[in-house]
């Protein structure tokens, strides 16, 4: 069960990097890199639903947390758009956008506990994921007149640094992993067992066994969605969550507690260490210089449109 | 700060706590914001419930020189009340988001009171006479038989015990359509300004069934929305000046003067991402949660979710100064979002005393386990201190309080493992003249001040 290589003893200068992001082309890191986006990106999905349904959720808390999401999604994008391909085999290797549509009602079987990659036979596509439609409503209610603005605009942001291979050798890496850990701590763990095994170059498409956890992980969050729906939409605006790239494909997200009736919002009393930052500072070792990912924050709207027809249309 | 320097430094003391002693707190008593009037005479705080308390100080007994005067209940009432949104099927809380006080003009004082959506203008006027000897009625309100009335009597103010009663004057409701964060009454003490995350409005404080619109940062597709405005503040002295500050860390200066909307700014202060310091949570911290003005009006100081930066409106680029509030909390970022503490939104402010004299200037911020923060601009120290129950001692200077963010923890000093992330100090208040400072935790309110020789 347990991955190749000794196992990772406590390093001292752990201290020293807490909280910095590690690069997504080191070589070990770059699963940190990784984990640490996928545990944000979930909860922050996590937040969007699971909202106190009385009162308006507050706009900033929201725009905030879309942002949050649309950077992960750009950063998966990107990362995404450097692989060929990785539609499942039974496929055809086409527009994933084209195959939300098959991939919809295949989402229910999915309702299943995690399921270990080995035992998955990756017949799924990865469009088959998680849009929270909830959120996909205009503002109808707005009293004046809509303006076209264009003040609070950025600088156009920097251009992409490509990752090329960094994330096949990720996907290697991952495939190495323990299959069904527990906690957090022990799949970085196991992670960290196999730094040994990054290789660099990789040029065949891997079977996205990674992906049958995600859809799991998914298919439980939307479940108690319908309460939840009307009240999301009050947000008042679109989300782009176009997730039919959706490369958290390659990462085995089984660890993360999705039980939906847990508050994400409660505030604990202490601070107790919480799965998502222990993992990213068992995860830290890896981390030999800060990042700068440099990607762009933009949509595709395009993308975005044809899904709302999907989810609205059919 | 504590004793060791200089005529300068400020010594703390614990003065009164107001509120319930229990650990158990009801929501509607959490306190919400917490504003002195311009004499600081007067302490107004508002609450979840959506009441508002204000105390009175206490006149300076003269025989007793070694402290200021006390603060005691002067009016509470309520200011707003829930509501119900039938379009969206959502409540509207009560909960009162900000108090400003007007200038004084005559006996009554007046405040503006603020929740999600409604503005309210309040009066509070004292009434210690009452009329006596009405013709037709008894002292008692019941009407006299006519017959038995058989001379006239002018009547006369007579004393009574002192009644403080609150009166709203004017309701400006229906304005906006998103959360209101901000008002700010202009120096020409006849309009303001509301905001919300959206929009911000200008007001008459005469009239209310009319606003204008001055900033609108609505996108055109809400699709497109990625930033809203956090908090706005009118220019102490220029009447057509104001800033608001944004949730991706900028703030921006407009002239009312240079057009009827707002929405090309005058300068825009925004300061560049320092990329060492780069993570998926660098937007969220940036954002900024309050703004304020310094009392000259040169300088405004601002609160993101780390630190607290003073800048110069002369210099856009970056601000002058920065002061870490909580920089232990960097590597706790990803638990701080979960739990949703990464949104808190910290307040600030400056001193109230020596209004000529900048360069003294200090400036306070809260944090968590009911630590507040204080740093001075001349001395470039800074000061941790806690507002609780157990240093209840009047006169007692206070003890700093040292968070250890790793490794080893000295003897006092509290690990970043043990802080209390529920008790948070959001609010902080300075009075306008003296050593007096206002500090709010859940649901208790301190009064601190400094030691008097």
């Amino acid at each position: 069960m347990l991955g190749k290589g000794g196992k990772r003893k406590f390093d001292e200068h752990e201290d020293g990097l807490e909280g910095k992001v590690v690069s997504p082309t080191d070589g070990p890191s770059k699963v940190s890199y990784t984990l640490q986006r996928q545990t944000i990106f979930n909860i922050s999905l996590m937040k969007l639903y699971n909202h106190r349904p009385l009162t308006e959720p507050s706009l900033q808390k929201t725009v905030l947390i879309n942002n949050m999401l649309r950077r992960i999604q750009e950063e998966l994008k990107q990362e995404g758009s450097l692989r060929p391909m990785f539609v499942a085999a039974s496929q055809p290797a086409d527009p994933l956008s084209d195959n939300f549509r098959e991939a919809q009602p295949a989402f229910s079987h999915l309702a299943s506990p995690p399921l270990l990659p080995a035992d998955f036979v990756s017949t799924m596509p990865l469009e088959s994921c998680l849009t929270p439609a909830s959120l996909l409503e205009d503002d109808t209610f707005c009293t004046s007149p809509a303006v076209q603005h264009d003040g609070p605009t950025k600088p156009p942001p920097p251009a992409l640094q490509p990752v090329k291979d960094s994330f096949s050798s990720a996907l290697d890496e991952i495939e190495e992993l323990c299959p069904a850990p527990t906690s957090a701590e022990a799949v970085a763990a196991e992670s960290a067992a196999d730094d040994s095994k990054a290789q660099p170059s990789e040029s065949n498409i891997h079977k996205p066994e990674g992906l049958p956890e995600g859809r799991a992980a998914e298919s439980k969050l939307m479940d108690p969605l319908p309460g939840n729906f009307e009240i999301t939409a009050s947000t008042g605006f679109l989300t782009d969550l176009t997730l039919d790239d959706i490369l958290f494909a390659d990462i085995d997200t089984s660890m993360y507690d999705f039980d939906p009736c847990t508050s994400a919002t409660g505030a604990a009393s202490k601070m107790a260490p919480v799965s998502a930052d222990e993992l990213l500072k068992t995860l830290a070792p890896y981390s030999s210089q800060p990042v700068t990912p440099n990607q762009p924050f933009k949509m595709d709207l395009t993308e975005l449109d044809h899904i709302m027809e999907v989810l609205v249309g059919s | 700060f504590s004793g060791a320097g200089g005529g300068n430094d400020i010594q703390w003391c614990f003065s009164q706590v107001k509120g319930a002693v229990d650990d158990d707190v009801a929501e509607a008593d959490i306190i919400s914001t917490v504003e002195f009037n311009h004499s600081g005479e007067l302490l107004a705080t508002g609450d979840k419930g959506g009441r508002v308390v204000i105390f009175q100080q206490e006149q300076e007994n003269k025989t007793q020189s070694h402290s200021r005067g006390e603060y005691n209940v002067y009016s509470t009432f309520q200011s707003h009340e829930p509501e119900f949104d039938y379009l969206k099927s959502l409540e509207i809380e009560e909960k009162i988001n900000k108090i400003r006080w007007l200038p004084q003009k005559n006996a009554a004082q007046f405040l503006l009171s603020t929740n999600d959506k409604t503005i309210k203008l309040w009066k509070i006027s004292e009434r210690d006479k009452r009329p006596e000897g009405y013709n037709l009625k008894e002292e008692d309100g019941r009407y006299r038989d006519p017959t038995t009335v058989t001379t006239l009597r002018v009547p006369v103010f007579r004393p009574m015990d002192l009644m403080v009663e609150a009166s709203p004057r004017r309701i400006f409701a229906n304005a906006h359509t998103y959360h209101i964060n901000s008002i700010s009454i202009n120096s020409d003490y006849e309009t303001y300004l509301s905001a919300d995350d959206l929009r911000i409005n200008l007001w008459h404080l005469e009239i209310t069934d009319r606003s204008f619109n001055i900033v609108d940062i609505k996108p055109a597709n809400m699709e497109e929305l990625t930033e809203v405005i956090t908090a706005a503040e009118f220019h102490p002295n220029s009447c057509s000046t104001f800033v608001y500050s944004s949730s991706k860390g900028t703030i921006r200066l407009c002239d009312m003067r240079a057009s009827a909307l707002c929405d090309r700014h005058s300068k825009l202060f925004e300061e560049p991402e320092d990329p060492s310091n780069r993570s998926f949570f660098s937007e969220i911290i940036s954002s900024i949660s309050d703004v304020k003005f310094s009392h000259s009006g040169r300088y405004m100081m601002t609160r993101d979710y780390l630190s607290v930066k003073i800048w110069d409106l002369n210099m856009e680029n970056r601000p002058v100064e920065t002061y870490q509030v909580h920089e232990y909390l960097r590597s706790k970022l990803c638990s701080l979002y979960e739990n949703d503490c990464i949104f808190d939104k910290f307040e600030c402010c400056w001193n109230g005393s020596d209004r000529q004299v900048e360069f003294f200037s200090l400036c306070t911020s809260g944090s968590y386990n009911n630590f507040f923060r204080m740093f001075d601009r001349n001395t470039k120290r800074d000061i941790t201190l806690e507002a609780s129950r157990e240093n209840n001692k009047p006169r007692t200077v206070l003890k700093p309080r040292k968070v250890c963010a790793s490794g080893k923890r000295k003897k006092d000093e509290i690990s970043v493992d043990s802080l209390d992330f529920n008790k948070k100090i959001l609010h902080t208040a300075w009075h306008p003249k003296e050593n007096i400072i206002a500090v709010a935790t859940t649901n208790n309110l301190y009064i601190f001040q400094d030691k008097m020789n």
